[in-house]
């Protein structure tokens, strides 16, 4: 079979060979999200958060008191492009061709992240829904909770190689398989 | 150094996801005023040992720059804020 250029994963090649059937600790790399990044003007950063809280279908990531990442699964760019102008003092920019979203999870994820970043991700301090910019194997990114046992990384995509690679490496000791999610 | 700095927006981070620019404590003088002024604002900086105040940016977290106060002989650190508000006075 052959694959367009254009839908071919920045990960295709480091996926060859991967493992059928997922272990627990599984990492999966989603194929085509919907990414945007958004930043509020000077002054409107309260009123922007409210109203990207009430876009539908797509999940808000925090990176600063005025600047959001935003991750869809199942709507058109076009349509959250839409959404998102209607909202007065924000400035949006697509970014899915820009951003690699991964998503960790299993019994040992957090030991398997901890090798990965320098942030407590107990649940105390790093709660379900959370999210934030941080370091992740030395690479800029964002890391959310999506679950007590499921967190979501996203990076930029010439990195996205380099984080799998170390990804894959600190996961090696716990049995973490990988492989394409939709 | 200190390793472990509490920015103001993202919690408690390592060192290494910030970069330091320097000295906070010069402040910028006006665009006419004496050379001698610019000269100090360009080129002269304390060297103290103990309480010092520096510009830092968080380059992987929130992106924003913070005016960090610590003691360089201690490695303690006093206190982190936003660089816009310790620049304007506004604790928000
Ligand atoms: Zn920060």
């Amino acid at each position: 079979m052959s694959i367009p250029f254009t839908h071919r994963h920045i990960l295709e090649d480091r996926m060859s060979g991967y493992e059928p059937s997922p272990n627990a600790n599984h990492l999966t790399v989603l194929r085509r999200p919907v990414i945007f990044s958004a930043l509020a003007h000077a002054g409107h950063e309260a009123s922007v958060a409210e109203a990207l809280s009430l876009v539908e279908n797509i999940v808000v990531r925090s990176v600063s008191p005025s600047d959001w990442l935003l991750v869809s699964q199942n709507a058109e760019a076009g349509a959250i492009a839409a959404s998102l102008g209607a909202v007065p003092g924000l400035s949006f920019a697509e970014q899915s061709d820009g951003q690699v979203l991964m998503a960790v999870s299993g019994p040992d994820v957090r030991k398997i992240l901890a090798k990965c970043v320098a942030v407590d991700l107990h649940a105390d301090a790093f709660a379900e829904g959370e999210s934030a910019p941080m370091m992740i194997c030395r690479v800029a990114g964002n890391l959310a909770r999506t679950g007590t046992d499921t967190f979501e990384i996203l990076v930029p995509r010439s990195y996205a190689g380099y984080v799998f690679d170390e990804l894959r490496e600190a996961g090696r000791e716990y049995a973490m398989t990988r492989g394409f999610g939709e | 150094m200190a390793s472990l700095i509490t920015c103001p927006h993202c919690g408690r981070r390592p060192k290494e996801e910030f970069s330091i620019r320097g000295d906070a404590v010069p402040e910028r003088p006006e665009a006419a005023a004496s050379e001698e002024a610019w000269h100090a604002y360009v080129y002269l900086r304390e060297n103290p040992r103990g309480a010092i105040r520096e510009y830092w940016h968080h380059v992987a977290g929130c992106r924003r720059w913070l005016v960090v106060e610590r003691d360089n002989l201690t490695h303690e650190v006093f206190a982190v804020t936003d660089a816009r508000e310790a620049a304007t006075g506004d604790a928000a």
